[in-house]
């Protein structure tokens, strides 16, 4: 396998040095105005550009040639033909293919009262450079500058209907709400009196409840009294100061202190309901 | 003369019935009174201390809320997160001191009876902790 690739690519590289150059033969253009008289008609030199080429609105160029081997007169019809028309200023080109007979002639014409979609956009200033591009499989690729072409300037293009969305716009101004106040200091404290007064109802309360609580100093209840302190305490320090990640690294060792000292006191609690102690 | 003898009459019956309307007033105001004074003794002589503490501490949590409640529609719901946070622990406490409640009263002892009041008590205290946490977080 390896050694039928070689010799296939051995045979492709000796047949693209001996490939055959192409040529033109008898290129000519033919300018005629929109009322059909021939206004210019002159023969194309490969080697010297002819007077750069202007047509009117209204005028139609006629490009002819045949298509030889360059060591023949054998015509050849390339497997591709275009012309190029090439502004060297803007930097923009236009590819026109043109169509080639099997025995190699070839004619285009340029009707400037319907310009092909393909040309680039003109200047009265500057000319476009065109140029012959031939390619074939069986031919050395060619290319010939055939001449300088002066067009009509072109129109500028019609405003596109999203064209105002590429300026600049105008500045957006967000509107935001005022910023909240802080009521007076007297609104403040009379409202903290009013939110703070049910601690004065809850401690008239406990007063007269009285609650009494005999074993909340014994050995057995009050760890699980400071570990729900601490519980708590863990809670404000986090509201302070502490991050999430501490508070649930903190809280999660506490929650196992507690968790045992909860069970252990609210054990011994149960036995004293039920009389076990 | 029946002309004069009739506006005294009207006169007479319209008050008579002012009369009994007021006296029926102050009978439902008695009874009203009598009612609300029965059940507050019933509820002193039957209610355990324990559940009493509970109770004090509903009232206490329903006062707050509605404290804050009316602080926040009469001056300022600013800083609203702090609002939520005050208002939000109120009523989550509420909710979890009323199930304690109805978990460790002995007259609903037939409904939990899985449940211990020790193990009520776990729960609530488990509860109350995980809402401070929340709480807490809504501070700011």
């Amino acid at each position: 396998m390896g050694l039928l690739s070689f010799c296939l690519l051995s045979l492709l590289a000796i047949a693209g040095v001996d490939a055959a150059q192409l040529s033109l033969q008898s290129p000519r253009f033919t300018i005629s105005s929109g009322d059909a008289s021939q206004l210019r008609s002159e023969p194309i030199s490969l080697k010297q550009r002819p007077e750069p080429l202007k047509l009117a609105p209204t005028d139609v160029l006629k490009l002819s040639f045949q298509v030889v081997e360059k060591d023949g007169e054998k015509g050849v019809q390339p497997h591709q033909t275009f012309l190029r028309f090439f502004d060297a200023v803007s930097g923009e080109e236009g590819i026109q293919p043109v169509r080639v007979s099997s025995s190699g002639k070839a004619k285009f014409e340029l009707n400037m009262a319907k310009p092909p979609g393909s040309i680039p956009p003109t200047t009265a200033e500057n000319p476009l450079n065109v140029s012959l591009l031939l390619g074939s499989f069986e031919h050395s690729p060619a290319r010939y500058e055939l001449f300088d072409l002066f067009l009509p300037a072109s129109q500028s293009a019609p405003p596109h209907e999203l064209e105002h969305t590429f300026h600049p716009q105008p500045l957006i101004h967000h509107t935001f709400r005022p910023e909240q106040k802080v009521p007076p200091r007297i609104i403040s404290a009379a409202g903290a009196i009013l939110v703070l007064a049910p601690w004065v109802v809850l401690v008239g309360f406990l007063a007269h409840i009285k609650p009494s609580v005999p074993q909340l100093l014994s050995i057995n209840i009050f760890p699980f009294i400071a570990t729900l302190g601490a519980s708590e305490a863990l809670l404000f320090w986090y509201w302070v100061d502490l991050k999430l990640g501490d508070v649930l690294l903190y809280g999660g060792v506490l929650a196992l202190f507690t968790a045992a000292a909860g069970k252990k006191a609210l054990a011994t609690k149960g036995d004293l309901r039920v009389g076990r102690k | 003369m029946p002309a004069s003898k009739t506006p005294s009459t009207s006169q007479k019956s319209s008050a008579a019935v002012a009369s009994t309307t007021t006296k029926q007033t102050q009978q439902q105001v008695t009874g009203t009174t009598n009612a609300i004074q029965t059940l507050f003794k019933a509820y002193n002589e039957t209610t355990s201390s324990r559940l009493k503490l509970v109770d004090a501490f509903l009232v206490f949590l329903m006062l707050s809320g509605i404290s804050q409640f009316l602080y926040c529609i009469l001056v300022t719901n600013f800083p609203f997160n702090a609002f939520l946070a005050g208002f939000g622990s109120n009523v989550g406490q509420f909710v979890l001191t009323a199930s304690l409640r109805a978990q460790v009263n002995p007259e609903n002892r037939t409904v939990f009876k899985d449940v211990s009041p020790e193990r009520a008590f776990a729960d609530f205290v488990l509860g109350s902790i995980v809402l401070h946490f929340f709480v807490y977080n809504f501070l700011g």
